[in-house]
């Protein structure tokens, strides 16, 4: 018993199978996590090496060359790139996509035990990192204070990053540019040196003083008592009165040589919230937590943590990324409600009954509800991709049912009973309708195969549409026989015609169309050639056009956010930094209206945490972060408001480079990188700063960046050994007396109330801001006697290089710019042509890289997609019509939709991105099936023996209601996609205009030239098989000659 | 005694039981699914893709008076629409066991 009788048999299991996968699938809805993107796991490891004392080029030819050697043997390894700075030294190894990044960090490992040995004594192991997305930051706050900075720390830490740091999901939170509270005891070097002291001394007593001991314990009658000696100091102000010598027999207290400041750590971050002093927090997530919830989660947290606070604490969202993942995923959910309303005013449209359409659209959330089954079980989250998909698929998915749906009717009209009509009606399409299905999932199966970052996006995609379709295909000839053998009636004629009934307005309209379209292909049939001629024409003319499509590779969201990275004149002060960022804070609070929230941080943070990896850190450093009024409060989107910002760049001397980026950074800058290869520094750095400048001109390319940074000033101080030697000295002592000097030591702790905060004792700053002062610096050396630095050394001023960058073992330096208002492929061909018309030194090798390389790998991997999904679909064809030539009739169409793209996409004016491309190689499987449904008609109608001519207009006039239908569905459901404007609609837009674009055309093209093809290539007999057969049977030839 | 062969779309298998069964005939013979082309108008049922629909034949021994009653029903079941298809033959039967 065939699937279809046993479901209209048997329509309480029918039904109850349907409930059960509704109610898995709000199940699973319920637990599926909502992201952005699916889950990627970028495939890179980072090693960090340590070496004490090294400069850059010390790091980079003693550690990061051996190593970058040894890990060059490891499996599925793309490329190695490599940083070396002072002290450190970090290799990048990026691995192909997909591969085992376990298996890879073990292989790392095994590499560095083995060439470990050989690597200079004081280096330290190589730590082993791997990189992993959730590590970005999901919510970032502004926290500013009045009069509460000073300890603002301390309160968030207990009111704020404890409570917060118990949700469940949470990776950590951190503070940027927190104050800390530090005791600085600042001594007169003067005044040292007339009492015979040193700061080392001082640093002892403070030692020696500040602390509590337990010393033992006592019996006494009948008890046993504890000893202990309490010396520490409660508060900092008792520092003052420590003794800390004596001289000419009267006792030097603290407060004679130095000053206690007990205040906030040095400056070297200074980190500013709308024009207020504040700090940032950010909050990130655990591997695999869902982002929405846990933001939300930390939302709910702070404004109910916030009320214990005091006052004047402010807590500001800056970058809530959930918001704009909850955003878009809202406004795609709208979409699809839309197309889902579109969807269901064309099947009224065209089938005219309530009923029908109510069993059609059942199909719809039944389809669609079991991707959630798929993603619960593999563990992927709702995101844009998946509804994107969801949305492609919701046109398609009532196809099949409408094609079942139709002939059961037409059986029904007949005069069959519904249930037999639903059981021998289904037998007759069935098979058709799974064929069709084939064809839509031999294009989207492919997209499972692919590989690369490219792959983990269209994996998504190639599954849900399959699955989606395969599922709506199985409940077209289940679930909607059942339901027809239920709830379609027999026709009852005494049914009153009312007047605005279907059959009174609509009907007529679509007989006149039909009656209309018979007539054009009979036209068409009698000018095949000038048919053909003319569509030839018009797909050659729009290959010309090509030329004008630009090439991008992601489309860019706008965000509502913008950060901005400022590089000011290398060695610069924090405090002078500090001074743009004043101004620059002045001209963004004016002329910026659009910023709502602007946090500025300039400098960078002694201890770099995580977070450094993201930034570049420096003195000379400015970072802003803004976020933006919501997209329809303002009137100039993100990308003007960074054009308008870049040009206030330019305008201040003080910037020697700057970035300002409106991505969320999810998937890296659109950029063109020049990268050029070459060990001797001066030729690259030359022909960097030539490039950057040519590139510069290039209108469009913005952001121009050279990867080497400008060299770095440093004082050192040279030894001479030998007068070191006569006094007693060396190197390591003369170091650390200069370090106690200058950055201070860390004689003991002030405890208070369970926290612990640094002593630090150091030269007073008036005391050591000079070359002189520190040439003057005194040392006791062993004999005790007192020592100037000047005296055994000298101070010169040096320029070092302040990293060494390595791609593929090579030493390399990378021009990179942004492209805005133009594309990325324009820029890319531009910059080409720049280098082409630069003088390339020996040795040296450039090459163009970036996202632009990334667009390119991924282009090709969309170009094999299309080549696999047309053999595909040519295979699945073939066998179905048992033909060659039938499926190139077809085919015939699949040009003219790219047709129709290159215009849909020229008219609205939009790049040809990755997203665009998916969508035209989607159009295959689309189109085609408008194509096989008319084909299968004609050749139905030649094999019941209708001449040729008659039998293609006969089978398009009956066919054009269902081809209409589909491709109505399909293009009305896209229509939201394309026609959105809210959050992230900028990423799928293209796929919807591609589609229709596409759709349109070809559905025209499938309408008219599809049976003129059909005419010319049928005309040599390709359905006179039976007679050529019926010729070789000659047994009967005897009996007509006599008739005859 | 005469056999009735009655030729039908499948689609009418329901309505034959009934027809058989309002008559109270209760012998007969059916054979599911059979192929089959009409002498004038009937179009092929072969159950291929080009012609998907398919036919049953039922066949029935009953006495000669039952013979007009059956044939009536039957065309009053094939009136309903013509194109779904019955046609009914009757012959003789010679003896039985």
């Amino acid at each position: 018993m065939s699937i279809f009788k046993k479901s209209v048999h048997k329509p309480i299991t029918t039904l109850m199978i349907f409930t059960a996968v509704i109610v898995m699938g709000i199940y699973s809805i319920i637990f599926i996590p909502i992201d952005l993107y699916p889950e990627m796991d970028p495939p890179f490891i980072s090693v960090l090496t340590t070496y004490p004392g090294a400069n850059s080029s010390d790091i980079e030819s003693n550690v990061t060359r051996p190593l970058e050697d040894a890990f060059n043997t490891i499996d599925n390894l793309k490329e190695i790139t490599s940083v070396s700075s002072d002290n450190l030294s970090v290799i990048n190894l990026e691995f192909d996509w997909g591969a085992d990044l376990n298996e890879a960090s073990n292989d790392i490992r095994d590499a560095i035990d083995l060439i470990f040995n050989n690597l200079p004594d004081g280096v330290n192991r190589p730590t082993i990192f791997k990189f992993n997305m959730s590590m970005f930051p999901i919510v970032f706050y502004a926290i500013t204070a009045e009069e509460s900075y000073p300890g603002l720390e301390k309160i968030l830490d207990e009111k704020i990053i404890n409570p917060l740091n118990r949700i469940e999901g949470i990776g950590s939170v951190s503070l940027i540019g927190a104050p800390q509270r530090r005791i600085y005891i600042e001594a007169d070097p003067l005044k040292l040196e007339a009492y015979n002291l040193t700061i080392e001394q001082l640093g002892q007593v403070i030692q020696a003083e500040n602390m509590n001991l337990p010393t033992g314990n006592i019996k006494m009658g009948m008890m046993d008592y504890q000893l202990r000696v309490e010396g520490e100091m409660q508060e900092s102000y008792e520092f003052n009165n420590l003794v800390v010598g004596h001289f000419q027999g009267k006792t030097i207290f603290l407060k004679d040589v130095a000053k206690v400041r007990d205040g906030l750590k040095d400056m070297t971050l200074d980190e500013r919230i709308n024009m207020r002093k504040g700090v940032r927090m950010f909050v990130m997530k655990q591997s695999g937590a869902n982002t929405v919830k846990i933001a939300k989660e930390v939302r709910n947290s702070i404004s109910r943590l916030s009320k214990d606070l005091p006052p004047d604490i402010t807590i500001n969202e800056i970058i809530d990324t959930s918001v704009f993942i909850s955003d878009s995923i809202k406004n795609l959910s709208q979409t699809m409600m839309w197309a889902l309303f579109f969807v269901v005013i064309v099947v009224l449209f065209f089938l005219g009954r309530w009923r029908a359409t109510f069993i059609v659209m059942l199909t719809i959330p039944i389809s669609l509800i079991v991707s959630f089954i798929y993603l619960y079980i593999t563990g992927g989250s709702l995101n844009i991709i998946s509804l994107a998909s969801l949305s492609i698929a919701l046109g398609m998915v009532v196809d099949d049912a409408i094609v079942v749906l139709e002939n059961i009717t037409r059986h029904i009209e007949r005069g069959t009973s519904p249930r037999e009509a639903a059981i021998y009606a289904t037998n007759e399409v069935w098979l058709s309708v799974i064929i069709t299905t084939l064809v839509v999932v031999a294009v989207f199966f492919p997209l499972t195969l692919v590989g690369g970052m490219t792959g983990v996006m269209f994996k998504q995609l190639g599954w849900i549409v399959t699955i989606t379709v395969v599922t709506s295909t199985l409940a077209a000839i289940t679930l909607t026989p059942m339901l027809s053998s239920k709830l379609l009636g027999l026709n009852n004629k005494k049914k009153k015609e009312r007047r605005f009934s279907h059959d009174r307005i609509i009907d007529p309209v679509l007989k006149r169309m039909e009656g209309f379209y018979e007539k054009i292909i009979q036209l068409a049939l009698l000018n095949k050639r000038k048919i053909l001629i003319l569509a030839l024409l018009f797909f050659v003319g729009s290959l010309f056009l090509i030329k004008f499509l630009s090439v991008d590779f992601m489309p860019e969201p706008d965000e509502s956010r913008m950060l901005a990275e400022i590089e000011l004149t290398t060695g610069l002060r924090v405090e002078e930094t500090t001074k743009v960022s004043r101004y620059l804070e002045q001209v963004v609070h004016d002329r910026f209206p659009e910023v709502e929230i602007m946090a500025i941080s300039s400098g960078a943070e002694e201890e770099g945490g995580m977070f450094a990896l993201f930034m570049r850190r420096g003195s000379n450093m400015i970072n802003m972060m803004t976020r933006l009024k919501s997209i329809d409060e303002r009137d100039r989107s993100v990308w003007e408001v960074a054009d308008a910002l870049r040009k206030e760049l330019e305008q201040i001397p003080e910037v020697v480079e700057f970035n300002v980026s409106t991505s969320g950074g999810s998937f890296g800058e659109n950029t063109v990188d020049i990268e050029i290869f070459g060990y001797d520094f001066n030729t690259t750095t030359l022909l960097a700063e030539e490039l950057k400048i040519a590139v510069s001109a290039i209108p469009g390319a913005q952001d121009v960046q050279i990867s080497r940074k400008d060299d770095r000033p440093e004082l050192q101080l040279i030894l001479d050994r030998n007068k070191l030697a006569e006094n007693g000295l060396n190197t390591a002592m003369v170091a650390t007396a200069m370090r106690n000097r200058v950055t201070g030591m860390t004689a003991s702790y002030l405890r208070e109330q369970g926290d612990e905060y640094d002593i630090v004792v150091r030269y007073d700053e008036n005391f050591r801001s000079s070359v002189s002062d520190l040439e003057s610096f005194t040392i006791i050396n062993p004999m005790g006697s007192k020592i100037k630095l000047g005296e055994i050394g000298e101070i010169k001023e040096y320029w070092n290089p302040p990293n060494i960058e390595r791609k593929r073992r090579e030493r390399v330096v990378t021009v990179s710019s942004v492209p805005s208002g133009i594309s990325l492929g324009d820029l890319a061909n531009e910059i080409n042509r720049v280098i082409a018309n630069t003088e390339i030194p020996l040795g040296v090798m450039v090459n163009v890289g970036g996202a632009y390389e990334d667009m390119v790998d991924s282009f090709m991997d969309l170009g094999l997609l299309l080549l696999i999904s047309i053999i595909l679909v040519f295979l699945v064809m073939a066998s179905q019509f048992e033909s060659f030539v039938m499926p190139f009739v077809i085919m015939f169409s699949i040009p003219f939709s790219f047709t129709g793209v290159i215009l849909a996409l020229l008219i609205t004016n939009t790049t040809l991105s990755l997203i665009a491309g998916l969508g035209a190689v989607l159009l295959i499987g689309i189109v085609v099936k408008n194509g096989i449904v008319l084909v299968d008609y004609i050749n139905l109608m030649r094999d019941r023996e209708m001449p040729l001519n008659q039998a293609i207009a006969y089978a398009g006039k009956m066919r054009l209601r269902p081809v209409l239908m589909t491709a109505m569905t399909t293009i009305l459901a896209m229509l939201p996609l394309a026609l959105s404007t809210g959050e992230g609609s900028e990423i799928w837009s293209p796929m919807g205009i591609t589609l229709i674009g596409g759709l349109v055309f070809s559905t025209l093209v499938t309408l008219i030239l599809v049976p003129v093809i059909y005419g010319i290539v049928s005309r040599k007999g390709e359905r006179d098989k039976l007679r050529l057969i019926r010729e070789k049977y000659t047994f009967l030839n005897g009996n007509e000659q006599e008739a005859g | 005694m005469k056999a009735v062969m009655i030729i039908f779309n499948q689609a009418n298998s329901e309505k034959m039981e009934f027809i058989f069964d309002r008559l109270h005939i209760r012998g007969y013979t059916w054979w599911n699914q059979v192929h089959g082309r009409g002498t004038e108008t009937g179009e092929p049922r072969k159950g291929t893709h080009t012609w998907p629909e398919l036919n049953s034949a039922a066949m029935t021994v009953i006495p000669d008076e039952q013979v007009d009653a059956l044939l009536d029903s039957l065309r009053k079941l094939d009136e309903t629409n013509k194109e779904v298809g019955l046609r009914a033959f009757v012959w003789n039967i010679e003896n039985t066991y």
